[in-house]
């Protein structure tokens, strides 16, 4: 094994060090000057009766400047005779001596910008250069257009046409090329040939068709490919300008794929699926592959203006070549690289500003009412116990008076801790864009910084990363490239899990009679109320500001490839590509969190590395004869991770100073320093053909053996295979006549793809070892882990999909939809056994889930004249869940999260995954039925709860998608973006303790004006009852769940693109402010108490959708952002 | 030419690859084949025997209590003050025990104890043809495994009946559908067990302390004489049960090893209790659960001081009362004559702190009391929680003694040994005088008093009342009296009326489901 690591490294040494020599040999011919490499050039010979102009364009190249001229002016200007040119003597002598030859000076216009005239002009004399004029008109309707850029390749001089759709411009030469663009359309060339008059039509963008897609292990042309593979271009992602996360600029864009942002933290998890859930133990995240290298964690860390496109493969014919870890779909992000539409040096510099606020606040209690809570509390408490006379508790407020009471009782403070412990959050990002392109070699650099607040006092997470891309074609056989990326980022983390006393909670909790210090300056502590007891909760400001949560990491992620052009139709391919992640966290609570007593200052620290690698080699089959089009892949792969982490935690620090700087300071080791390490292989081969006649009839066969280091001895190789149709109706014959359908194409796929993500050595039986108290010392122990499974192999989803492209009325509507029908089934289970083994659960394939549902996605494009064009994207995704069938006896399965009532969720046959479990509350016993109630041993007020649980919600949406509009006038463009969900509910987790149980913490109002009372009793909210007095009556129940659709107006953003022809003036390319407002509003149901209506405390487990114990409020932002090309 | 040589050795070196690229070596777990080569490896599989399955339910604690506490809650006598917080405390005062809302609490319980047992089990088969022990090595650690199996199933059978009884490691997927064993049979391989550890173990007969907290022959013969009471009671009613649990008793008694904690100088702050409470080490204690703050700490003393009293300087953000006496239990103390009851011994009701005194009112137990950890260190209890005392061990010989050999002298000193130093102001003679002329019956409920009475913190009260069929009923107006009533028919404190399936627990719904062999137990279904 040892030997193989080294092979792909020294493959690729030998690689690049033979290309080196064969890029070297290949340095001759027929190039005139040979190299633009000015160091390296001092003399140069020019040969008798060369023009003038070529050897002014090689000196155009070498300083990398322009020269302007009449063309007429150089006509006929040879050279007499051999002539040596001394290019080390700087741009200026050498021209002063070459042009005094032909009678001619130089004159600087511009930077980098030169005329040449007649020695004899007056010294401040216009240059005369050329002048171009023109019309642009639309292709398919003939209407002029306004507005659209006119470049001069090659130079940063261009304008843009009027409202007739006119132009002109002054071109140095009539043997230039002009580049006209605009939005929606695509992008022309037009060399000038002599001409002064030019009249360009410009083709609307093509919809759907000549595009090309990102497959896995190549490219493909949109009409050819069978599968179903949704795309985002760069544009669509960077609407969206204060998106830190590409995963959240991703969101709504693509039907079929939900983005669950779970919180308004800046690094938030966000839980991608798509098509629905298909696994319960074996991971649900879809693969993440970006510029052809794995990468299993960090996308969310990425820096999304490095993204070109998005495309994400859905179906099996798209997913197959990525065989086992296809499953769950496959998203392919593509990075930019150097090359640039004019040839040229582009730079470019992105930045925006924005400013982020509490989108909501939950209607916690203020003093007044926590007061009137407290008091009714002690009032209420004899009915809940029998106190002998005279010692029935006393609201007694004496001890507080003065500190937190003034005299008559009345508090003395009344704190909002919502709103001291947010923040107005303000965030900035910048980017530094550097491309370089060129015919024979393209250089691409891009520097990112972002600096990103959270809304909840100091929590930010800041990234630095720098991007490097360099592609080389040295011969017309040979590319090769690289690409490397250094991201690090620094974070200080709010915890977003589980039901710790964290901020998210005590800014709903905390007591608002507290202030946030005492007059003394020291923070408040829950214990400075004496007349109670509070439960013991951290400061939530302190938490915030105090406490560290530290979360740093440096990733290094690239590749190199070299591909070799073998015959025209054959290329070999090889890759490599690296993932390296450093992570560490370090954590210090100070010494007096929670109060003085009984906090001692803690510390831990947990550093890991994950190192990954992969080989790829393939060859890539292309021949297109115009009748018949053939592409087809095959290749191999080796890829290895391997992970290593080490921590340990002390506590009792002697003060605040040292935290994590310092932890020999403390005095006491919690807990006992661990480390870990595991590493998986896999190894495959892969092949795709895909076939089209007469750009009508497709179809492509796909295939993968994987072989992974997770699986059993007896199961190491899986087989995946999918094949996949399509059949673009619209160009038969029998279609001619119908001119309303301009497209219609059908695709059908069927196939099969793996799933392999689940732990290491779950298919072997071991022994792990740690540590026990005995004898009054440590004393080491040993445990068998898990039953062996030799037969442990893939999960595997079949999948069908049956799609549907159409373009209508001269592409004003297009459509495309999908049916899918997915079946996983040998699920990598924890399947329950009989415990009497000694084990509760063995891995094992066993099981079946499906998912059945459509995508549509569908475009208008409902205005489109010169200065006017609006179009509307509707997107949606219906998916039903069920689970086919569980462990050897169907059994239900409880997955947790297990907090108060036992697992909040279950698994049962028939049923969706991510449903909620929980006792239906019918009510609260009235006073009529206080015998009953006795019974029961419950009193009037409290809740009637049903005798069994059973199944009370669901986490996940049956319909999720968004509704966008897109307006374009003049030079303003105009986005709003709205998504929706349906089908769903929410467990509020938090009313446990914000409303089922008072007294103990601050909650939300409704425990004060919607209790019951002999007057109120047809409420479900139970009568207010002192916990610290007289307990507590909660159990996870109906009354937690509501229903979770909702509608949030996502993104809205405005933006205005100056003329080029003005902007040009000032050497830019591009200009362009943009305005937006994310998050700006949330529709959702009424009883729904929290902060957002999606969200998850409990990440990494796939059935807790929507069940959560308070969140990490979203914020609104509102960004400012300017685009600037030079 | 020049690039198709490139390319072929460049495919060459990628495409070549090798046999073993995929077998996965882990490095930091031993697979299970190794185990059998190191007896490190055994040792430790013994060792965590010690903080699994039952003795892990004395410490598995939090909201809703240690699972052990959970007897106290069936009995009525005890309450959680934090029982809304988990399920389980109301469930058992409302007797509305049921598979499937008690799945996850029983689950656990249940295949804990399984998972000692297959841990014991694969002791069991590896120690013998072990390399590398001595033969008195082995014999230790077999006899130590012996006993946790024992203790496991000990508990599994009085918790649930019949019980599948699995004696060999699992290795496989095959045959894991195991049906109930009738608990006649389990306790055969209980006492078996228990039988091998006393007799060929070679452990040392010392108090548990003593021998650095490893189990001992004291520690096994107290078991198994608490076994044989146990058999000798219901369902079983075995024949000849109480003789041997006389006998396990007296292998104990007899082994001179222990004695009962005496009273210091002052009765009351340096009585045997107090002494027991701030002390680990002493005569009495035979078995039970090792802390220690810094490796591993004991809760309890965060979960006996009521929620709504918050003394200056507490170092718990939150406390409770976990296991509360309710007042009738102390009805069944003489409030005068009983060190037991009074203020700070086994319980208490108040608490002072630099000069202010903290009224609860109401009992918490004070044995797990530790003034330097709520005021000083905070969540990092030390003391030890005792799981067998001599004191108990003499009430069993006593009551054994009564049923199998009659109300003989010897019984009566093992009861007068125990109530003699509760009633620190009575005479023995007067203590004596006052059991002699009893009847077999009435001998044996004064037995049962005395263990209500010294053992509330030992969790014997539901299995008393399980194996006795009889529940206690005290008296307000005479405290100190307790009347015995048919349990099946008798309300608990919480006015809920028991049931003769009450005195099983419900076997866990998880379990009947992935076992299609087992059968729930009646009253359950």
């Amino acid at each position: 094994m040892e030997h193989y690591k080294y092979a792909g490294i020294v493959s690729l040494m030998i690689l690049l060090f033979s290309v080196t020599l064969v890029a070297g040999a290949q340095e001759s011919g027929d190039v005139y000057v040979s190299s633009t490499d000015i160091n390296s050039k001092t003399i140069e010979t020019v040969e008798k009766g060369t023009s003038l102009q070529k050897v002014l364009s090689t000196i155009e190249n070498t300083y990398d400047v322009k020269f302007f001229y009449k063309s007429e002016l150089l006509e006929g200007k040879t050279f007499a005779e051999n002539r040596v040119i001394l290019f080390q003597n700087g741009l200026f002598n050498l021209l002063d001596d070459l042009l005094s030859d032909f009678g001619f000076r130089y004159k600087v216009l511009t930077h980098r910008t030169l005329g040449i005239l007649p020695k004899d002009s007056a010294p401040n004399q216009e240059i005369n250069l050329e002048t171009v004029n023109g019309t642009v008109t639309d292709a398919s309707s003939g209407d002029p257009m306004p507005g659209v850029n006119v470049l001069v390749k090659g130079t940063t001089s261009g304008t843009s046409t009027d409202a007739q759709g006119n132009f002109e411009l002054s071109v140095p030469s009539l043997q230039d090329t002009l580049i006209f663009s605009f939005i929606g359309y695509e992008t022309g060339q037009m060399p000038i040939n002599g001409r002064t008059n030019l009249d360009v039509t410009m083709q609307p963008q093509a919809i759907e068709g000549e595009e090309l897609v990102v497959t896995g292990y190549g490219i493909q042309k949109k009409s050819d490919v069978t599968g179903s593979i949704g795309m985002v271009s760069s544009e669509d992602l960077g609407e969206q300008q204060s998106a830190f996360n590409a995963l959240q600029g991703l969101r709504g864009k693509v039907a079929g794929v939900n983005i669950f942002t779970n919180s308004g933290a800046p690094t938030g998890s966000n839980r991608v699926v798509i098509r629905g859930t298909g696994s319960i133990n074996a991971g649900t995240e879809p693969l993440y592959v970006v510029d052809g290298v794995a990468m299993e964690d960090g996308i969310q860390y990425m820096n999304p203006n490095n993204i070109e496109s998005i495309e994400v493969l859905k179906d099996a014919s798209a997913t197959a070549i990525y065989g086992s870890r296809g499953a769950n779909g496959v998203i392919l992000v593509t990075t930019k690289r150097g090359d640039t539409p004019s040839e040229d040096v582009a730079v470019s510099y992105n930045g925006s500003f924005s400013v982020g606020r509490l989108a909501s606040k939950m209607d916690a209690m203020n003093a007044e009412e926590f007061m009137e809570v407290q008091r009714r509390g002690f009032e209420n408490a004899t009915l809940f116990e029998d106190y002998p006379p005279g010692q029935e508790p006393v609201f007694d407020l004496s001890d507080d008076i003065g500190t937190l009471f003034d005299e008559q009782g009345n508090p003395l403070y009344d704190t909002d801790w919502q709103e001291e412990v947010t923040r107005t959050a303000l965030s900035h990002d910048h980017q530094l864009g550097i491309q370089s392109g060129g015919e024979k070699s393209s250089f691409g650099g891009f520097l990112n910084y972002t600096n990103n607040e959270g809304v909840i006092l100091n929590n930010y997470m800041k990234r630095a990363s720098a991007r490097i891309v360099y592609d080389a074609s040295p011969t017309d056989w040979l590319t090769l490239g690289t690409n490397l990326r250094v991201n690090r980022t620094w974070e200080n983390s709010v915890e977003e899990g589980g039901g710790g006393q964290v901020v998210r909670r005590t800014m709903v909790e905390f007591a608002p009679i507290l202030p946030v210090k005492m007059p003394d300056g020291d923070w408040s502590h829950f214990n400075d109320v004496k007349f109670t007891s509070l439960e013991g909760q951290p400061n939530p400001v302190q938490r915030a500001m105090e406490e560290d949560r530290l979360r740093d990491r440096v990733q290094l992620f690239g590749n190199a490839y070299a591909a070799f052009q073998i015959t025209d139709n054959l290329e070999f391919r090889t890759q490599f590509g690296v993932d390296n992640t450093n992570f560490e966290s370090r954590d210090y609570q100070p010494t007096d969190l929670e109060s003085p007593e009984s906090s001692v200052g803690s510390a831990g620290m947990n550093n890991s590395e994950t190192t990954y690698w992969q080989n790829e080699n393939y060859l890539t089959y292309l021949q297109d004869t115009g009748k018949h089009r053939i592409n087809a892949v095959l290749g191999a792969s080796w890829q290895e991770r391997s992970y290593r982490s080490n921590g340990f935690g002390v506590r009792i620090f002697p003060n605040d100073f040292y935290r994590t700087n310092n932890v020999d300071a403390a005095t006491e080791v919690s807990g006992f320093p661990n480390s870990d390490t595991w590493d998986w292989s896999m190894n495959s081969y892969f092949a795709r053909g895909s076939y089209t006649f007469d750009n009508t009839y497709s179809a492509t066969l796909t295939s993968r053996i994987d072989g992974s280091s997770r699986f059993g001895e007896n199961n190491k190789y899986g087989f995946f295979p999918s094949i996949g149709v399509g059949w673009t109706v619209s160009n038969e014959e029998f279609m001619s006549d119908m001119d309303a359908i301009n497209r219609l194409k059908l695709r059908a796929s069927w196939g099969r793809t793996g799933n392999t993500e689940i732990g290491t050595y779950q298919s072997l039986s071991t022994i792990s070892s740690g540590s026990v108290l005995l004898g009054g010392a440590r004393q080491n122990t040993s445990a068998p882990q898990r039953l062996a499974n030799p037969d442990l192999e893939w999960e595997k989803t079949t999948q069908y999909n049956i799609g549907l492209e159409i373009d209508l009325f001269n592409q004003v509507v297009s459509l495309e939809a999908d049916y899918y029908d997915k079946l996983t089934d040998d699920l990598l289970l924890q399947r329950p056994i009989p415990s009497t083994s000694g084990f509760d659960v063995v891995m094992d394939n066993i099981g079946s889930v499906s998912n059945r549902g459509v995508d549509f996605m569908m475009t208008t494009r409902n205005i489109q004249t010169n200065d006017f064009f609006w179009s509307t994207t509707l997107n949606f995704n219906y998916n039903k869940n069920t689970v086919e069938s569980l462990g050897a006896e169907d059994e239900d399965i409880f997955p947790g999260p297990n907090w108060v009532s036992g697992s909040q969720t279950i698994l049962r046959v028939g049923e969706p995954i991510g449903n909620f479990y929980g006792f239906e509350r019918l009510g609260t016993w009235g006073t009529d039925e206080a015998a009953e109630a006795a019974a029961a041993g419950r009193i009037p007020g409290e809740a009637k709860r049903s005798s069994d649980r059973k199944i009370i919600g669901n986490g996940l949406p049956e319909w999720t998608g968004s509704f966008s509009n897109k307006v374009n006038v003049g030079n303003f463009d105009f986005t709003a973006d709205i998504q929706f969900v349906y089908g769903n509910e929410i467990m509020q987790q938090f009313l446990h303790t914000a409303e089922d149980r008072q007294a103990l913490t601050n909650g939300i109002a409704t425990q004060l004006y919607e209790a019951w009372t002999p007057d109120n009793q047809d409420t479900p909210i139970q009568r207010i009852r002192h916990q610290p007095l007289s307990g507590q009556n909660t159990q996870a129940d109906s009354h937690w769940i509501v229903d979770g659709s909702y509608i949030r107006g996502n993104l809205f953003s405005l933006g205005y693109s100056f003329d080029q022809g003005k902007i040009s003036e000032y050497g830019l390319q591009r200009l362009r402010v943009t305005a937006s407002l994310q998050n700006a509003f949330v529709i959702h149901h009424p009883d729904f108490k929290g902060h957002d209506p999606e969200g998850s405390s409990w990440q990494g487990n796939p059935n807790t959708q929507n069940i959560f114990f308070y969140q990490y409020p979203k914020p609104r932002t509102f960004t400012l952002g300017v685009n600037i090309q030079f | 030419m020049k690039k198709f040589i490139l390319v072929f050795i460049v495919g060459f070196l990628t495409l070549n690859s090798c046999d073993n690229f995929l077998t996965e070596a882990p490095k930091d777990e031993i697979s299970t084949n190794q185990l059998l080569d190191s007896p490190e490896t055994v040792t430790g599989l013994v060792n965590g025997l010690y903080r699994e399955g039952r003795a892990a339910d004395f410490y598995d604690s939090g909201f809703g209590g240690a699972n052990v506490m959970f007897g106290g809650f069936m009995s009525g006598f005890f309450d959680n003050e934090a029982k809304g917080e988990r399920i389980q405390g109301q469930v058992a005062q409302d007797l509305t025990l049921d598979p499937e809302i008690l799945n996850q609490f029983f689950d656990g319980w249940w295949s804990g104890h399984y998972e000692a047992i297959s841990h014991a089990n694969l002791a069991l088969q590896a120690i013998p043809d072990m390399e590398g022990f001595s033969e008195n090595e082995k014999n230790r650690l077999l006899a130590e495994a012996r006993f946790f199996r024992a203790l496991n199933y000990f508990n599994l059978v009085t918790s649930f009946g019949d019980v599948p009884l699995i004696t060999e490691p699992v290795e496989g997927l095959d045959g894991l559908e195991v049906s109930r064993t009738s608990s006649a049979e389990v306790y055969n391989q209980i006492v078996a067990d228990l039988d091998w550890a006393v007799n060929n173990g070679g452990l040392a007969d010392a108090p548990f302390p003593d021998n650095n907290f490893r189990i001992t022959r004291g520690a096994a013969a107290a078991l198994l004489a608490d076994v044989h009471l146990s058999r000798a009671g219901y369902p079983l009613q075995s024949q000849g049960s109480y003789a041997d649990a006389a006998d396990a008793a007296r292998t104990v008694i007899n082994s001179g090893q222990y004695g009962l904690v005496e009273h210091g100088s002052d009765p009351m702050t340096m009585s045997a209790y107090n002494k027991m409470r701030t002390s680990d080490v002493d005569d009495e204690f035979i078995y039970g659960i090792e802390y220690d703050g810094n490796i591993a700490s004991n809760d309890f003393p965060g979960q006996i001081i009521p929620g709504d009293v918050r003394p200056a300087g507490i170092t718990f953000g939150r406390t409770f009362n976990v296991y509360r006496p309710i007042e009738e239990y102390t009805w069944i103390y003489d409030p005068n004559d009983d060190l037991r009851v009074q203020e700070k011994q086994l319980f208490y009701s108040s608490l002072e702190r630099d000069g202010t005194v903290y009224e609860f009112n109401e009992w918490a137990p004070y044995m797990w009391y530790e003034e330097d950890v709520a005021f000083e260190s905070g969540n990092s209890g030390d003391r030890d929680l005792r799981v067998y005392r001599y004191s108990e061990v003499l009430l069993i010989a006593a009551e054994a003694i009564a049923r199998s050999e009659g109300v003989t002298n010897e019984a009566i000193s093992y009861l007068a040994d125990v109530r003699e130093r509760a009633y620190w102001q009575t005479d023995r003679s007067t203590i004596i005088a006052n059991l002699s002329g009893l009847s077999e019956q009435e001998f044996v409920e004064e037995v049962w008093k005395e263990r209500l009475r010294e053992l509330p913190l030992n969790f014997k009260i539901w299995t008393d009342i399980q194996r006795t069929r009889q529940y206690p009923v005290p008296s307000e107006n005479n405290p100190g009296e307790v009347n015995f009533v048919d349990v099946v028919g008798a309300s608990n404190n919480w006015g809920q009326t028991y049931q003769e399936h009450h005195l099983l627990y419900p076997i866990p719904d998880d379990e009947i489901q992935t076992n299609p062999a087992l059968e729930q137990n009646p009253g359950y279904n």
